[in-house]
């Protein structure tokens, strides 16, 4: 029954980074990458010139690393690169001069991530300073990655 | 008092009789008219006058006699009026507004009383003012006009005419042939390139052509120009005769010429190859004219009709009929049958059926544009004339396709022969037609509105099991359909919600009739790839760690997408099927809910699948299955909750994504209360031998209880910020008086803080938003009132919050502002909180009065108040006695409203 071609089974190595896919197929809440950031499309719509004409793709994105706002245009046939994205969520258990050290499922641990200055980043530093136990969700594209969100661990 | 847009309906009592049934009263109106008319504002304040003289009705006429020659009267001075003057703009409104007022409010009787010759000149004059509007409309909108005047009269005229025509049956046979032609060719001349037409020309005669941006927003003509395109198609109709094969012959001319431009333009291409250097003008006019020649014959041969089976229109029926005699029928069928050859090079083409034919010039403009796209001329094409063709296709197959004969007193041979059921030609139309839908989706995916508009004709097909029963015999479908479920291009290249439409389409195919191995191979290719699939990759050990690979992502994507268009093809003859389909994956996808508590994205389609399955499924449910899908929204709201406890994200769209979950999350709770009102279930019918009925002692998880788990998970994220989303605070709003009205007895057992951002909630909905948010905060006090009034409770919460809320609506009623539709909503809430609040109502009446320091004004209130309660006192909760007092009300709002709210 399944698909041959659909081989869920395989590790990351060989993923890339971004894959192309047709304009009219993006979609609101998607990704796509403008002016080579990896963005999330907050608004999409479509225009054409003159009544008889093709349509057009208007695209609202927000650069998932910056929050930095970029627009594009393009004819509603043409291709978009779409940045492949990968949360992660991790257990904090040590800042080390302004590196987290994190935790993984699977219990492997990595210290290379900065926290980030944003409000994220307080917010990891206060929780963190008052002894909450939280995992940290990464998020990365196109060879990037940063702390998007904090989720305290109910004690059961 | 009225604003002078609004059109008031002039309802004198018989006093005026002697004043306003003098004619000299009405020749005054005329004559100031005719000498203040140069002065624009003054003009339009003497024209609603004597429009207001035409809407007069009621008491005043003694008997029909008067009626009529007033309206004589009238008549003529409204033709001596306009027939010596040169109409100015500012006289083109105030003059339809007469004449459509008059239409509408004197009985036919009256008209047709009028003297004949007097009505043929009205009826003349009325035509030759609608032509002229028509043409200065259209100029109007050449040169971009901000302020539409002649549109509007143009609109008005249009309306006016249907009126008339539909009353056809009073007025002499065929009065309104001649003038329909004459309205029916200004309309089409105005709307055809030059030289047939006079479309972009303005004055002088210099055709304007501009290229202007165009958004999604804006509405396409066939809903934007509705209401004329409907006026002119009942025109049409009247003037059948002359206008069905005027529109077949325009068409017919246009697809030529359009054929032969794009093959020239095809050799252009391959001489320059360079397709920007072509000039599109020559193509856009053709488009345009399609466009409009298309959508005017769809208004004509059909009506836009919701649910029910549209029936052919009797006009065009009886047309068909009438001319039956002279036509040559496989001359018909073989016009029919070869969109792809000129219609006039078929011999014998001049004995055809016009209505069949009609289908046929449209059926040929969709194969010259499926040549095109075949010989790669896709973006020559205008993707608008592929949206009219399916627009028009659609609307032709609900009223024409196997036209049933059980729903006529007569019928025409030639339709019947074409398109009946069991007719070879029925089944051709429907093979085409799914071919073209198939063309369509591979080569205009890119096109959104196409896109919609074509599987909105594949649902149209195979919505009614009739239908059905012939598309799935046609290999195409088939294909179409494991070509779906194979998620391979190009129809994976559709955007969302054209896939969901499409999926829905597939569905309902599958409930066609077929014998039981094709009926199970269909769902083996069609939904099971799709369970398969989603179980194969959820149930693998790895797949917590796989989840985040973009691949897995996407198929998850595309089976929740799957999963809202599977819903949406719910009805009631597959509810059983498609619920414990449905049910299955509704448990699994709150295991996703875990897996990617990150992703907010995912989370919001997995949510979105629950709403859709509540708001298609739950009003056919009988207990039990309704049990099952409470149980698994409650497990949805509270692994949602769980997981967005003490998180905190600051990525882009963050709360953008909030608000989607919210409403979202309201929408669901608002379904699951929706079987409360629309309730279809019949357990013995619907579901017979599967549900043995659960006691209603042992209810597990009741509606209540879902709704207010979920309240609880909302109400801790709204703010006042989120409220000022439209969206959102209607829907909240929506909810919370659903709430209120269906338990009202849960209300006062709520946490205390649930409580007070609930009370908080309506009183801020009742001041600060909206007036449809306040009329619906204040729905909701009624029944808290009652709530109080039964448990006979003092001082608890809910008595409290009731007794401020009677201060609220007793200001808002007597010292603001409001509409009068508020009006009744606010009176019933009064009502029921003054039954409460006795001593605390007589205490602000008090306090109101002693702030009176003019004497006369205390006098007419305090009388007004002794009338608005003298009715009901002491006041008691009782049917009767509530709408004693809010006839009162509206009489205490009239009397002293402006006395109060002024100040």
């Amino acid at each position: 029954m399944s698909d041959p071609d659909l081989d869920f089974t395989t590790g990351e190595s060989g993923a890339s980074a971004t894959f192309p896919m047709q304009c009219s197929a993006l979609r609101k809440n998607g990704y796509v990458v403008l002016k080579g950031r990896p963005c999330k499309i907050v608004e999409m719509s479509t225009s054409k010139t003159g009544k008889h004409g093709h349509a057009k793709v208007n695209m609202v994105g927000i650069d998932i690393f910056t929050n930095k706002k970029h627009e594009d245009m393009c004819p509603s046939t043409h291709n978009m690169d779409v940045p492949s994205i990968k949360r992660i969520d991790y257990q904090l258990i040590n800042i080390n001069e302004g590196f987290m050290t994190l935790m993984s499922d699977s219990g492997d641990i990595r210290e290379d991530l900065r926290v980030p200055e944003s409000e994220i980043g307080k917010e990891i530093e206060t929780k963190f300073e008052a002894g909450d136990e939280f995992m940290v969700t990464v998020i990365s594209a196109m060879g990037e990655e940063c702390a998007v969100a904090t989720k305290v661990l109910t004690s059961k | 008092m009225f604003e002078a847009t609004q059109n008031v309906m002039l309802k004198p009592t018989e006093t005026w009789r002697e004043a306003l049934l003098d004619t000299r009263v009405m020749d005054l109106f005329f004559t100031v008219h005719r000498k203040i008319r140069e002065d624009s504002d003054m003009a339009q304040d003497s024209l609603q006058c004597l429009a207001q003289l035409a809407s007069m009705h009621g008491p005043v006429f003694p008997d029909e006699g008067a009626q009529v020659s007033y309206l004589a009267h009238l008549v003529e001075g409204l033709l001596s009026m306009i027939n010596g003057i040169e109409i100015e703009d500012s006289e083109a409104m105030g003059i339809s507004n007469i004449i459509s007022n008059l239409i509408t409010m004197f009985p036919r009787t009256c008209l047709t009383a009028l003297p004949s010759d007097l009505f043929t000149s009205f009826i003349n004059c009325l035509t030759l003012l609608t032509c002229s509007f028509g043409r200065s409309a259209a100029l109007e909108e050449v040169l971009d006009k901000d302020d539409m005047v002649y549109m509007e009269a143009y609109d008005k005229l249009l309306e006016s005419w249907l009126t008339l025509v539909q009353d056809e049956e009073h007025f002499p046979r065929g009065c309104f042939v001649q003038p329909a032609i004459q309205v029916f060719n200004s309309y089409i001349q105005c709307h055809l390139a030059a030289p047939d037409g006079t479309r972009n020309l303005s004055v002088n005669g210099i055709s304007s052509h501009e290229e202007e941006e165009i958004n999604e927003l804006q509405e396409d003509d066939r809903e934007l120009f509705c209401d004329q395109l409907s006026s002119i198609g009942m025109l049409g109709r009247v003037a059948a005769d002359h206008c069905i094969p005027l529109l077949t012959n325009l068409l017919e001319d246009r697809v030529t010429r359009l054929h032969g431009q794009l093959q020239r333009t095809q050799q252009h291409f391959m001489a320059t190859s360079d397709p920007e250097s072509m000039d599109r003008k020559v193509l856009d006019d053709l488009y345009e004219d399609i466009h409009w020649l298309i959508l005017v014959s769809g208004y004509v041969l059909a009506d836009d009709c919701q649910g029910e089976t549209p029936l052919i229109p009797s006009e065009v029926m009886e047309f068909s009929i009438k001319h039956s005699t002279e036509v040559d029928i496989n001359t018909t069928l073989q016009i029919l049958g070869s969109p792809g050859e000129k219609a006039s090079s078929i011999p014998g083409c001049n004995r055809t059926d016009s209505v069949i034919r009609l289908l046929s010039a449209v059926l040929r403009t969709s194969e010259v544009e499926s040549r095109a796209t075949r010989a790669s001329l896709t973006c020559l094409l205008s993707p608008q004339m592929g949206k009219d063709i399916m627009w028009f296709l659609r609307r032709w197959a609900k009223t024409y396709l196997l036209v049933d004969e059980k729903l006529y007193e007569q019928i025409s041979i030639p339709l019947i022969t074409a398109f009946g059921a069991d007719t070879e030609g029925a089944q051709w139309i429907v093979g085409y037609l799914l071919e073209k839908v198939i063309n369509n989706l591979s080569v205009w995916s890119s096109e959104p509105g196409l896109a919609n508009d074509t599987v909105e004709l594949l649902v149209t097909l195979v919505e009614k099991r009739e239908r059905a029963n012939i598309v799935v015999q046609c290999e195409g479908w088939w294909s179409l359909a494991k070509q779906f479920a194979s998620r391979s291009p190009p129809l994976h290249l559709l955007s969302s919600p054209v896939q969901r439409t499409l999926m829905k389409a597939l569905v309902l195919g599958g409930f066609a009739h077929m014998d039981s191995d094709a009926k199970q191979q269909y769902w083996a290719e069609v939904l099971h790839p799709l369970q398969q699939r989603f179980l194969n990759l959820i149930n693998q050990e790895n797949f917590a760690q796989i989840s985040q690979q973009e691949a897995v992502k996407q198929e998850i994507i595309a089976t929740l997408e799957a999963l809202c268009g599977i819903a949406e093809a719910t009805q009631i003859d597959n509810v059983v099927q498609l619920f414990s389909f449905l049910m299955d994956f509704l448990s699994s996808c709150i295991g996703l809910m875990e897996v990617y508590s990150n992703t907010p994205e995912t989370i919001n389609l997995i949510i979105e699948v629950f709403v859709e399955v509540a708001h298609k499924q739950i009003c056919y449910l009988g207990e039990a299955k309704c049990m099952k899908l409470y149980e698994a929204c409650l497990t949805l709201l509270q692994v949602y909750a769980k997981n967005n406890q003490n998180r905190k994200r600051c990525d882009a769209g963050a709360e953008e994504e909030q608000y989607q979950d919210l409403l979202l999350i309201m929408e669901l709770l608002t379904n699951l209360l929706s079987k409360e009102f629309i309730d279809f279930s019949d357990t013995d019918e619907v579901f017979r031998n599967q549900d043995q009925g659960t006691p209603t002692s042992s209810r597990p998880v009741s509606a209540a209880d879902v709704v207010l788990y979920g309240v609880n998970i909302v109400l801790p994220l709204m703010s006042q910020d989120l409220l000022k989303f439209p969206s959102l605070c209607n829907q909240y709003y929506k909810l919370i008086t659903f709430i209120c009205e269906i338990f009202p007895e849960k209300i006062p057992q709520l946490p205390e803080e649930l409580f007070k951002s609930l009370m908080f909630s309506l009183e801020l909905g009742m001041t600060s938003m909206s007036s449809e948010v306040s009329q619906l905060c204040l729905e909701a006090l009624s029944p808290l009132a009652e709530q109080c009034a039964k448990n006979q409770e003092k001082d608890t919460p809910l008595f409290i919050a009731t007794r401020h809320f009677l201060k609220l609506v007793f200001d808002m009623l007597v010292l603001q502002k409001h509409n009068t539709e508020m009006t009744v909503a606010a009176g019933e809430a009064l009502y029921t909180l003054v039954c409460l609040h006795q001593a605390e109502y007589s205490e602000l009446v008090e306090a109101l009065l002693s702030s009176q320091r003019d004497a006369v004004i205390y006098q007419r209130l305090a009388d007004a108040f002794n009338k608005l309660t003298a009715s009901s006192s002491p006041p008691t909760m009782d049917r009767k006695q509530k709408v004693a007092f809010l006839k009162s009300l509206e009489e205490f709002v009239s009397n002293v409203g402006g006395l109060l709210c002024v100040k």
